[in-house]
């Protein structure tokens, strides 16, 4: 026992000694200019001639001798959004000079420490992977600096905003001037069995017991239903064990606002000319900051959510992403509704058994939407379709805190060049997810398949990948985000009230009307008129 | 009359009661182990394993096991410095303690105290000890803030200190007071000084003691989570924050989780081992003899 | 006393004796007493950083007896401690009693016994995370149901408790076993000759024995219980909902993540005031041991 413990101590300190020993070149410059950087795992990226910007070139390394703190998701350095960082870094240092500093801090805490660390003028960090959702603290406290400038300075790496599509960008700025730099796209799209969807025995039982033809893809979250409930319980994957009809992943603390934000949308949101009381709504009243949350449609929303979660597994309540990814991947449910990272990952041999068998689409819609100013659910006479940018769409911005913004720029933007950016898409563990233009595939992008089939994707899984996040993205609707100060607050009170509700403590509509009263007690320590003030301003409301 | 039938219990009735205890005390170990078990077993899997290895997942008979986790989470950076901000942040936190608890702890068991009573001295350090971190952890981190000292190592090791310092004046008052005053007199008697009696007599006698006390603060100080999440973000992150960054937006990575899990948990298992004499004692604040 | 001994006391008179106590004691005045009374203050505030603090009298305080999390955190916490507590001390007990025997191997099973002491309760968290695991977890993958260990509520909250259960049974059964150590032997065999079964010895001779034991370590669990983070920050999060947001976890998020500083001084000082009633039951205890 005590022999095996010094042994394996004695292992981890050879481990350590031995390991930082392999010094390698990780740029190769051109004649013309061009230049090849080395991942970490020797992966090689090629950019083309002033690609990489004019501060860079053969024997520079202009910041010399400076060094920055970023702080990002923990997740490892191989893990989503933080993995990127890791894979580049020894590039960037060889590049720049200076020397990089990889803070990973757990989701959960992620924005309380930026949020110390900014309000308490202590600026023991220079640059944010950030969530768009902190942009109400982050902008609205005059903590961070607009990048307009670098992107027009042609010493720093090119990048383009106006390849991202409006939705993402206004994500990305503030009062028209841009804070963030591209990289990651959040959106939630619906990924389904193809295969199985499509098969003709399948199909035959379903319109049998429905009395209508099984759509593909679903257009509404009642055929949905539907579907999954005939799917449930029944060994369509001839595993021999009874398979699901959907795998949810409401873990508290995960997220799990996020994907009820994306469900209820098409319940919700109503679509008109202009911001008023009644559309395009969801968070707030844009006049007097009255919760909207607990709204007929809302509550709707969350009742049909909680039907839908029984042609689940009943563990998924405490699941988080990954298994609940995993479970999809293992083929045992039908639909998933998520973020990107599960396409790429249904690419992973390794991990997944539907390779070449998925369809995604644009989440549904529903022919009903509760209208305030009538006070009552209206009927519309096609399905109202709601895109998102559901998520994070995490990405980097710069501290005013930090005294060396130039060199957190140029790291931002290596990472926001096309070559990396199309680098991190094709990969699922990346966490990146696709919403460029460059990213998608003709007609609507200027992408070649060929590249995503050479990093390893089936060709049907990606034309219905690329479709699902291009049709979301570039949505006539896409429903608003909160992005005022104490966002995150607000997030999780309806977070933990969600899961509430989907464990059964609480009822749908006890666990709105709470968190009604949550929100209502969180804006009034905030100071409403200042939260009404800066709420307006990120949602575009003029009276 | 029973007690004569269990003065008079038959061999063989004896040797099987002795065979059902000894696998319950075996049993009962298990129990103890198995997680540790299960965290090497996890940390030799690769990602899809994970999920796939039913059961025990016992290594070479139902996978191969890998090395490639381990690699991964110990080349990084910031893995090491973990360690070396949890190692540095236990043994300065460790000293400190003792150099102020020692002498503390001989006053109150050798001398006495009139305007507060020994005893009640000896009570107030036990009351910090049960203090709960919660309490004082946010005044602390503002504190830390005005004195500029957020993410240092200083600043945790001065709160660990802290905790740990109750523990050890407790600790050594008992011990001080189990041993013979004789010496100590005819010392006292011949004209020593009460400094040089603790160093050439007292230290010497109570060295098996303070060693013990030191494994077991050690361990405290390695473990302390709340402090250490609170006051490190970048340079002072401890192993047990940089354990809670194997959870990401994704949820929990069980390859990653389980290495770092037995970086953190081994050195103070080990520790605890070798302090087997002292644990009782020191668990419960001195008030029982283990 | 006679004279000499009285010589020697005179001895034991010197001013030394400050300076060797008073260093520790201005040690843990500065970095307790001073944040206690800082956090008083702030529990009387309305704290909003950078704008300013507003004197809100005994608001803050009212609140922790209004809000409905600080409530259920309440007693999501002694619902957790109740269960770990009473299985700890039942289960140490027995254990102690298994152990008071000879039998082989005895001291190499008793260290792994201990070795659940010392390992870092936060890793633990995450460790158990992955054995209470529904899909491929350890449990659930020895016998045949899925229970659900983390997604239901109430399964939760007992997930966490057998978690303390684990780590701190091992602390039980050492003191316990300390103390049957510790009884002499005569005893029990005036016991044996009296009529009695091992039942009977244990119920009316061993018990009454090592009860002031049991309650010293009662004490000391239940204050130490109270101060639970580390599990539920890293086993559960909190959830599912608010169903294992213990007292501390919820302290911590309302003044750390919301910086409502002000509220969670309150929340601070009111759990202050009950582990320091459990304490002073401990002491009234101790007063003989320390003198």
């Amino acid at each position: 026992m005590r022999n095996l413990g010094i042994l394996v101590i004695a292992g981890f300190a050879i481990l350590a000694l031995a390991l930082p020993v392999f010094a390698e070149q990780y740029v190769t410059w051109g004649k013309d200019g061009s230049c090849v950087l080395t991942t970490l795992d020797g992966e090689k990226i090629e950019f083309a001639p002033g690609e990489l910007g004019t501060l860079f070139g053969p024997g520079k390394q202009p910041f010399k001798g400076k060094k920055i703190a970023i702080t990002v998701n923990a997740a490892g350095p191989k893990g989503g959004i933080c993995g990127p960082l890791y894979r580049f870094r020894p590039a960037w240092e060889e590049l720049t000079g200076a020397k990089l500093d990889i803070v990973e801090i757990p989701f959960a805490e992620h924005y309380t420490k930026v949020m110390n660390d900014l309000r308490l003028g202590i600026g023991q960090y220079d640059g944010f992977m950030t969530g768009s959702f902190w942009y109400g603290d982050l902008v609205g406290g005059n903590y961070i600096i607009p990048v307009d400038d670098y992107i027009k300075d042609p010493r720093f790496p090119k990048w383009d905003p106006n390849s991202m599509p409006n939705s993402l960008r206004t994500l990305y700025s503030w009062g028209g001037k841009m804070y963030g730099v591209l990289n990651d796209a959040d959106g939630q799209v619906l990924y389904y069995r193809k295969d199985i969807l499509t098969d003709a025995k399948w199909r035959e039982a379903f319109k049998k017991e429905y009395k209508y033809d099984l759509p593909v893809p679903p257009k509404t979250w009642d055929q949905v239903l539907d579907i999954a409930k005939f799917f449930n319980g029944k060994d369509w994957n001839k595993d021999g064990e009874p398979d699901s009809g959907i795998v949810l992943h409401p873990k508290v603390g995960e997220q799990g606002m996020f994907h009820f934000m994306s469900l209820s949308a098409p319940f919700v949101y109503l679509p008109g000319p202009k911001v008023d009381k009644a559309h395009n709504l969801y968070w707030f009243d844009p006049e007097t900051m009255e919760p909207l949350i607990n709204s007929p449609g809302h509550v709707k929303a969350l009742e049909f959510l909680l039907e839908l979660a029984k042609t689940g597994p009943k563990a998924q309540v405490g699941w988080s992403l990954g298994e609940a990814w995993d479970y999809f991947l293992r083929g045992k449910s039908i639909f998933v509704f998520s973020w990107g990272d599960v396409g790429a990952l249904v690419q992973d041999t390794s991990r997944s058994k539907v390779k070449g068998k998925i369809g995604a689409s644009i989440l549904p819609g529903c022919y009903e939407v509760y209208d305030r100013s009538k006070g009552k659910f209206v009927k519309l006479d096609k399905p109202n379709i709601v895109g998102n940018t559901t998520g994070g769409s995490w990405h980097g911005v710069i501290s005013r805190l930090s005294k060396n913004p130039d060199v957190v720029y140029s790291l931002l933007a290596l990472h926001a060049t096309k070559p990396v950016s199309l680098w991190n898409a094709s990969r699922g563990w990346t966490g990146v997810d696709p919403g460029y233009k460059y990213q998608f595939l003709p007609p609507e992008g200027t992408a070649n398949l060929k590249d995503y089939l050479a990093e390893g994707w089936s060709e049907n899984d990606i034309r219905e990948y690329l479709k699902a996040y291009h049709d979301n993205f570039y949505a006539e609707h896409v429903v608003t985000y909160l992005r005022i100060p104490g966002a995150f607050e607000y997030f999780t009170t309806l977070d933990q009230n969600l899961s509430a509700a989907m464990s059964g403590q609480l009822t749908p509509k006890a666990a709105l009307d709470k968190t009604a009263k949550q929100w209502d007690e969180i804006t009034d320590r905030l100071g409403r008129a200042q939260q009404l003030k800066l709420y307006q301003e990120a949602i575009g409301y003029k009276k | 009359m029973k007690g004569k039938e269990d003065g008079g219990l038959s061999s063989t009735r004896r040797r099987t009661k002795s065979v059902i205890i000894l696998i319950l005390a075996i049993a009962a170990a298990l129990w103890a182990f198995m997680p540790f078990y299960w965290a090497l077993s996890t940390s030799l899997r690769s990602p899809l394993e994970t999920f796939t290895v039913a059961g025990l997942g016992v290594p070479f008979v139902q996978f191969k096991p890998t090395l490639a986790n381990w690699i991964d989470q110990l080349s990084i950076g910031e893995t090491q410095r973990a360690l070396v901000n949890s190692t540095i942040v236990a043994v300065f936190s460790t000293i400190i303690a003792l150099i102020l608890g020692i002498p503390a702890a001989y006053a109150l068991a050798r001398f006495r105290f009139f305007t507060i009573k020994n005893r009640d001295i000896t009570v107030w350090f036990l009351s910090q000890r049960v203090l709960p971190p919660v309490v004082t952890v946010i005044p602390f981190f503002l504190m830390m803030r005005s004195a500029r000292l957020l993410d240092t190592r200083t600043a945790l090791i001065l709160a660990n200190a802290t905790f740990i310092l109750p523990f050890v004046v407790v600790i050594m008052r008992q011990t001080f007071a189990d041993l013979p005053l004789e010496l100590e007199e005819s010392a006292l008697v011949d004209g020593a000084t009460h400094l040089s009696i603790l160093r050439n007599i007292s230290l010497p006698l109570a060295a098996p003691a303070i060693a013990a006390t030191a494994l077991i603060i050690l361990a405290f100080t390695w473990n302390e989570f709340l402090f250490a999440l609170t006051i490190g973000s970048r340079q002072a992150v401890t192993i047990p924050v940089h354990m809670a960054g194997a959870v990401d937006t994704r949820g929990v990575q069980f390859w990653f989780m389980a290495v770092r899990a037995l970086v953190a948990m081994l050195p103070p298992t080990l520790l605890a081992l070798f302090a087997q004499r002292y644990i009782v004692r020191g668990l419960t604040l001195g008030a029982l003899k283990g | 006393m006679s004279q000499a001994e009285g010589g020697v006391r005179a001895l034991w008179k010197s001013k030394i004796k400050f300076a060797f106590l008073i260093p520790a004691v201005v040690w843990v005045l500065i970095f307790t007493i001073f944040p206690l009374i800082y956090s008083l203050r702030m529990s009387f505030f309305n704290i909003r950083i950078g704008q300013g603090d507003v004197f809100i009298g005994l608001t803050n305080f009212a609140r922790v007896f209004t809000n409905e999390q600080a409530r259920s955190a309440a007693l999501v916490t002694l619902k957790i401690v109740v269960v770990a507590v009473a299985v700890e001390l039942v289960l140490g007990l027995a254990l102690a009693v298994l152990f008071n025997r000879v039998m082989p191997a005895r001291g190499l099973l008793r260290t792994i016994l201990t070795m659940p002491l010392f390992a870092t309760p936060i890793a633990i968290g995450y460790l158990f995370f992955t054995i209470f695991y529904e899909e491929g977890g350890l449990i659930n993958g020895l016998i045949p149901w899925k229970v659900p260990w983390l997604s239901d509520p109430g399964l939760a909250a007992l997930s966490i408790s057998m978690v303390d259960i684990w780590q701190w049974t091992p602390f039980c059964f050492l003191v316990f076993l300390a103390a049957l150590q510790g009884l002499s032997d005569e005893l029990y065999e005036a016991a044996m000759i009296e009529a009695s079964s091992g039942w009977q010895i244990f119920r009316y001779i061993t018990l009454p024995l090592i009860q002031p034991t049991i309650v010293i370590v009662l004490l000391l669990r239940l204050a130490e219980a109270l101060k639970l983070f580390d599990i539920p920050f890293s086993l559960t999060g909190g959830g599912p909902g608010t169903a294992t947001q213990v007292y501390s976890l919820f302290t911590y998020r309302t003044g750390l993540r919301f910086f409502d500083l002000g509220f969670a001084s309150a929340l601070s000082y009111v759990m202050l005031v009950v582990v320091m009633i459990i304490v002073s039951f401990f002491f009234r205890h101790l007063r003989q041991i320390y003198d």
